[in-house]
């Protein structure tokens, strides 16, 4: 690297690291008792007991409340919630305290009334009736939750499974998935038509599939850093892709804050970061075929430790059950976001692609069902930060040394 | 691009392997009475010789969406006829997601309603689907046009009268008899012993019985099972429900008379089929 480069970086690191500390030093003060209403995104799986279940939700950026409902509340990863009760203030033996919430109110889904988004609910709402009146319900409710993030309409028993097996990202339309799509749709088009005009058309489909995602915030953010990086990427040098990408993380995390411990955020870095790099290292093994599957793979790699912190401590099979899965999530989202557009235009051969899709549907379900069989005997608890960290700066040295080369 | 081509090409193929190999499986000339296991409730999926789909009842949540799917090639979305034995949550709830997502072609029920929620949500979605009842009563007949006969046996013009009161929605039970060939199946609903035996007289060779009412103290007397005689009952319900069904009463009653019994708490579903001239049970 050339010294002005170091230089640019030392300096955004310098800025972004006082913008970090005035935002984490600034923030309100709790008292006991305190009545308190807001909104957060559910960022991880309850725990179930057997007549209440507990979850740990972003109270803001910096502080997580305990909270305490009945079992009948249905709160999935990814799902926006208001939530609004009295606030109790634990004081552990460590000296440390927790904030906790006992039966607060809760408003699953919640949504801001917003008229522009009642034609993209609307949208939304044709195509899961087109989905679920085609398809059986285990293949439409997953077929809407890969796509979409959809999840009301999956059968209890099959979703218990998802979380079970460890796969629940999959179903959340995480920051990790649109990445994945962005860069298929990317690559897709370029193979077959001119640069310029494959990211015009990628961009396109991305900016619909963020509509009828309902433009949550962790989709478009993944999606402005897919559009930017796979853009640079196609253009230029790969050593162009990583500024931009680091650019672009450095201005999301400079204007909120709060993103540097959202998963969603964490997952589209780290999924971006290794769709530029890591198919690098498997340049042997590539053909047109594998292709693909290495793609899925590099995604899966940079995102392992991230995926296993949030999901993967459900099930020792995570990690395996991911493996075999994963790479059914490009094409599904490509055969579902088709399916879905041409609900609209031309019903038919929104039903032929829904067909073409059953195959990967179904491999999906057997998967998943044979290993919820075997249940969730055995957790990783206590995932170690350290190991994390050990992780990526193997990772990042593998890179390293392969790019010396 | 060659490489996509290459896998719609391969996605393709396989899904030409399962439509052929669900053609075959789930395409015969037979008749197929299907008491799927849906908990505390009735559902019963019927494929007729020539293949028409009929749901009787929809069970109290929406597992009968799996058994449907199990049963059902997954191009066919059609289901030709809908019948609802009477309006209680358990034979009703799990008819609201079968017409959301089915095609459903016609539309029988008791002529009788109910205030609760699930039943306003029932007719919104039977609105939506575009459908107006048709009320069968004794003596109505449904001929499927493929050797399929049904014959409905209640409630008759003036039972509306005698059970007007909310509380007997039981009482007023489509029941109707299943003709096959040689084959018959009674199919009861909920009707209670008070109706039960008031239809039996006129029956005979009943080979199959839908247990009234998932097996409840007051679904048959003695008098009903001697005259009827089936060689195979079916009981229709959930594991360790809060009724207490089936009653110990009913099982005594059919062990009385040595009448094999199938329930859907123990045995799972129960597939019945039969070609007209016998019926055997699907292990």
């Amino acid at each position: 690297m050339k010294n002005s480069l170091i230089f640019f970086y030392v300096f955004l690191i310098l800025i972004l690291s006082i913008r970090l500390i005035l935002f984490y030093s600034n923030q309100k003060t709790y008292t006991q008792g305190e009545k308190i209403s807001f909104v957060t995104q559910v960022n991880s799986n309850p725990k179930e007991y057997s007549s209440y279940q507990t979850l740990y939700l972003k109270l803001d950026p910096i502080n997580k409340v305990l909270i305490k409902t009945d079992t009948d509340k249905k709160l999935f990863y990814g799902d926006y919630i208001k939530v609004s009760g009295n606030l109790d203030i634990l004081v552990l033996n460590s000296g440390a305290h927790i904030f906790t919430l006992n039966y607060p109110q809760i408003e699953a889904n919640f949504r801001e009334n917003n008229p522009a988004l009642a034609l993209v609910y609307n949208i939304r709402q044709k195509i899961i009736n087109n989905f679920r009146s085609n398809l059986d319900p285990i293949s439409s409710g997953l077929m809407l939750g890969i796509v979409f993030g959809i999840k009301e309409n999956l059968p209890k028993d099959f979703l218990q499974s998802i979380q079970v097996t460890g796969v629940m990202h999959v179903i959340a339309a995480s920051g990790m998935n649109v990445t994945m799509v962005s860069a298929f749709l990317f690559y897709l088009f370029a193979s077959f038509i001119k640069r310029q005009l494959a990211i015009f058309f990628s961009i396109l489909g991305i900016v619909f599939y963020t509509a009828i995602a309902g433009f949550e915030p962790s989709i478009v953010r993944a999606a402005v850093m897919g559009i930017i990086v796979f853009s640079a990427q196609i253009l230029g040098r790969q050593q162009y892709s990583l500024h931009t990408l680091l650019i672009t993380a450095f201005l999301m995390l400079f204007v909120s804050p709060e993103l540097l411990f959202n998963t969603g955020f964490a997952l589209s870095f780290t999924a971006t970061f290794g769709l530029l790099y890591i198919p690098d290292l498997f340049k042997r093994f590539q053909n047109s075929f594998t292709e693909s599957f290495i793609t899925t793979i590099s995604a899966q790699i940079a995102t392992m430790p991230i995926l296993i912190i949030n999901f993967g401590n459900y099930s020792v099979f995570s990690i395996l059950v991911n493996g075999l899965v994963l790479w059914t999530i490009p094409p599904l989202m490509v055969l579902g976001a088709i399916a879905a557009f041409f609900s609209f235009v031309f019903a038919p051969l929104s039903l032929l692609f829904l067909y073409l899709s059953l195959p990967f549907l179904y491999f999906f379900e057997s998967v998943v069902g044979v290993f919820a069989q075997f249940g969730n005997t055995l957790n990783i608890k206590n995932f170690p930060l350290s190991f994390v960290i050990a992780y990526y700066l193997f990772l990042i040295s593998i890179i390293l040394f392969k790019f010396k080369k | 691009m060659k490489k996509y081509i290459i896998y719609l090409s391969l996605s393709l193929f396989f899904i030409l392997g399962i439509f052929l190999y669900q053609g075959f499986s789930l395409r015969d000339a037979n008749l197929h009475l299907v008491v799927c296991d849906v908990g505390q409730g009735d559902a019963i999926y019927i494929k007729t010789p020539s293949g028409k789909d009929v749901l009787v009842d929809g069970g109290g949540n929406d597992k009968v969406l799996d058994c449907l799917t199990k049963h059902m090639p997954f191009w066919d979305r059609t289901i030709e006829l809908m019948i609802l034995t009477h309006p209680d949550a358990d034979h009703i709830t799990g008819l609201v997601p079968v017409l959301q997502r089915y095609s459903v072609l016609h539309f029988v029920t008791s002529k009788t309603s109910k205030e609760t929620g699930i039943y306003k949500k029932f007719i919104q979605a039977l609105r939506e689907e575009g459908l107006t009842p048709k009320y069968a009563f004794l003596n109505d007949k449904i001929d499927f046009g493929d050797g399929l006969i049904s014959d409905v046996l209640w409630p008759s013009p003036d039972a509306l009268d005698e059970f007007k009161s909310p509380a007997r929605v039981n009482e007023l039970s489509v029941i109707q008899v299943l003709a096959f060939g040689k084959f018959k199946a009674l199919l009861t609903g909920d009707a209670q012993v008070k109706v039960q035996d008031r239809i039996v007289g006129s029956l005979s060779g009943i080979d199959v019985l839908k247990v009234p009412h998932h097996g409840s103290k007051t679904g048959m007397s003695d008098y009903y099972l001697n005259k009827l005689r089936p060689s195979l009952a079916v009981i229709s319900v959930g594991k360790s429900n809060r009724y207490g069904h089936p009653t110990s009463f009913s099982l005594d009653l059919l062990s009385k008379y040595a009448i094999k019994t199938l329930r859907t708490d123990r045995d799972g579903e129960v597939e019945i089929i039969s070609d007209g001239k016998s019926y055997w049970i699907k292990e």
